[in-house]
C-alpha cells in the first residue's frame, strides 16, 4: 500500500472520530450562546482582557525572565511580580470578573455539555486532585505546593476562551480564574461543578 | 532463657545484620543497584538513543538511587537526552526544590552534558517552562527533532483549543519519519488510582491518528505499563522515576506489560523504522525489552 494511501485513511479515520465525538460538545455549546449570551462572554472576556493589560504593564515594567533561566531568577521574578499586581489589584474582591450573569452562563453551559457518563467523568477528574487546603481567596496565590486539577480538554472547549496568560483551575467544586505567571487567583466562581 | 540460647540468638542476630550489610550496602543502595549492566539494545552507529524518566521529583533517596542506575548504563549505552514525563518538582517550586529534586539528583548526567526535554505535570507550575535545564525554551507545549525523529511536549494539564491547533499544525508539517509525543496524563491506563483519561483521548487520540504519530510516552501513573497498540499507536507510561504506588496496575486487557514493584527508566534506541526499548529498575533488574515498527509499517503488515 502506497503511503499516500494509508495516510489518506488515516486522516479519514481521524477526521470522523472527531466529528463524532466532540461534535456533539460542541454543538451544545454553541446552542447555548444566544445572541445575548454571546453579549455576556464578550463582556466577560473583555474583563479578563482588562486584567492582562494591568498585568502586563506591570510585567513590562519588570526584568525580563530569561528562556534559559536559572532557579532562583524564576522565584524571584514569580514573588516580584505578585507582590506587584496585589499591590495594583487591592481591593479587588470576588465576582468582579466572574459577575453573575457569566457565572449563570458558565454553570449551564457545563451542565448542557455533560450529562451522564462524561460528567461522572468530569466529576471524577476534578474530585480527584488533593486540593483540600487551598486557601480560595481572591489576590492570594495559589500554593505551589499544592497539586493542580487537569482541565479536561472537552471542558475546555466549551468555557469561554482565555488569553494564554490566564487559566480556569477547579478547586473543589469553585472554579477559578488564574495568573499563570504570578499563581495569583484573579477570581473565583461557587458551584461551578454539577 | 539460659545463657547458651540467649548466645546462639545474639550470633544469629550479627549473621543476620552482616547479611543486611552486604545486601544493603552503606550509602543505602540497594545491594542489586550493583548489578551488572545489561543493554539489550542494538547500539548501532547513528542511531538516535535517550532516556525517559517520569514523576521523579521527590527528592527522596529511591529516585538517587534510580538516577545512579541511568548513569550507569549511560556508560555502556550513551544516551544524548532524556525526555521527562512531567511531576518534575513535588510539593514546592522554590530555588532549592529545583537543586534538590533534579539538579543534585542527575547532576552527573547534567555535568555529561546530557539534555533534559521537560513536559509539565500536575504538580508542575507553568513557570518550569523558562528553567534552563528543561529546554522548554519558554513554552508549555513545543516540539523538537533529532535526525528523522520528532518529538511534540504536551501540556496535556490544559489541553485548550490553542494547543489543540498547535499541535494540529505541528504534525501536520512535520515529513519525520516518526512522531513521537510526550506528555504527563496517560489517554490509556490500567491504573486503579486513575486509570485512563478518557476526556484527553477524546480530544487528543483523533489527532494523533490522523496525522501518524507512532509512539506516545506518558507518566501520572507511578509505575509502568506498555499499553496494547492503541489504533496503531504505542503508549507506554512510565511515571516511577521518583515515586512509587506500589500494586496499583490492574492489569486488563490494554496491558502488554506492567510493573508496579520498584521506580524505572527507560532506555530507547532508535534504528531506522525500529525503535527498540529496554526497562530497567532501581535494583538493575530488568522488567521489559522489545522493538516497534513505524505505525506506517504496522499498518503495511496488517493489511497484507
Amino acid at each position: 500500500m502506497k503511503k499516500s494511501l494509508i495516510n489518506s485513511v488515516l486522516s479519514i479515520i481521524g477526521i470522523v472520530a472527531f466529528c463524532i465525538v466532540l461534535t456533539p460538545r460542541l454543538s451544545a455549546a454553541q446552542d447555548a450562546a444566544s445572541p445575548e449570551q454571546q453579549k455576556v462572554i464578550a463582556a466577560f472576556t473583555d474583563r479578563v482582557k482588562e486584567y492582562v493589560k494591568l498585568r502586563e504593564k506591570i510585567e513590562e515594567a519588570m526584568p525580563n525572565l530569561s528562556k534559559e533561566a536559572k532557579p532562583e531568577e524564576i522565584e524571584a521574578h514569580k514573588k516580584a511580580f505578585q507582590e506587584k499586581v496585589r499591590t495594583a489589584r487591592t481591593g479587588a474582591k470576588p465576582g468582579d470578573l466572574f459577575t453573575p450573569d457569566i457565572t449563570r452562563h458558565i454553570r449551564a453551559t457545563i451542565k448542557g455539555a455533560f450529562k451522564g457518563k462524561d460528567l461522572k467523568e468530569l466529576r471524577e477528574t476534578v474530585l480527584e486532585a488533593e486540593t483540600k487546603g487551598v486557601p480560595v481567596r481572591v489576590n492570594y496565590p495559589y500554593p505551589p505546593s499544592k497539586e493542580t486539577v487537569e482541565m479536561p480538554p472537552t471542558l475546555l472547549l466549551v468555557l469561554p476562551e482565555l488569553p494564554k496568560q490566564m487559566r480556569y483551575r477547579y478547586v473543589g467544586h469553585q472554579l477559578l480564574l488564574v495568573d499563570r505567571e504570578n499563581g495569583l487567583i484573579v477570581d473565583y466562581m461557587l458551584d461551578a461543578l454539577p | 532463657m539460659r545463657r547458651p540460647a540467649r548466645s546462639a540468638i545474639a550470633i544469629a542476630l550479627i549473621v543476620i545484620c552482616g547479611i543486611l550489610e552486604i545486601a544493603y550496602s552503606q550509602n543505602g543502595k540497594p545491594a542489586a543497584a550493583t548489578k551488572a549492566v545489561q543493554v539489550k539494545l542494538p547500539l548501532k552507529d547513528g542511531s538516535l538513543r535517550f532516556a525517559v524518566i517520569g514523576d521523579t521529583g521527590s527528592g527522596a533517596k529511591e529516585q538517587q538511587q534510580l538516577a545512579e542506575v541511568m548513569l550507569r548504563y549511560r556508560q555502556a549505552f550513551p544516551f544524548e537526552f532524556v525526555l521527562m514525563m512531567g511531576d518534575n518538582l513535588y510539593g514546592g517550586e522554590s530555588a532549592s526544590d529545583y537543586k534538590v529534586k533534579f539538579e543534585d539528583v542527575y547532576k552527573p548526567l547534567l555535568d555529561a552534558k546530557v539534555k533534559f526535554y521537560a513536559t509539565l505535570g500536575n504538580h508542575d507550575e507553568s513557570n518550569q517552562r523558562f528553567y534552563d535545564h528543561f529546554n522548554m525554551n519558554g513554552n508549555e507545549y513545543y516540539s523538537f527533532k533529532k535526525d528523522k525523529v520528532a518529538f511534540y511536549s504536551l501540556n496535556s494539564n490544559y489541553m485548550d483549543p490553542k494547543q489543540v491547533k498547535w499541535i494540529e499544525d505541528e504534525l501536520s508539517k512535520g515529513d519525520a519519519e516518526w512522531k513521537i509525543c510526550f506528555f504527563h496524563h496517560p489517554p490509556y491506563s490500567s491504573g486503579k488510582k486513575h486509570g485512563s483519561d478518557e476526556q484527553l483521548r477524546e480530544v487528543i487520540e483523533p489527532i494523533l491518528i490522523k496525522h501518524g504519530v507512532d509512539v506516545v510516552f506518558t507518566g501520572h501513573e507511578h509505575f509502568y505499563e506498555r499499553i496494547k497498540p492503541q489504533k496503531g499507536i504505542h503508549y507506554f507510561i512510565s511515571g516511577a522515576g521518583g515515586k512509587l504506588r506500589p500494586g496499583d496496575v490492574k492489569v486488563s486487557s490494554l496491558t502488554a506489560k506492567s510493573f508496579d514493584k520498584d521506580l524505572h527508566f527507560m532506555l530507547v534506541e532508535i534504528v531506522d523504522d525500529q525503535l527498540h526499548f529496554q526497562v530497567i529498575t532501581r535494583t538493575g533488574a530488568i522488567i521489559d525489552e522489545g522493538v516497534l515498527t513505524t505505525r506506517e509499517n504496522m499498518i503495511k503488515a496488517d493489511t497484507k
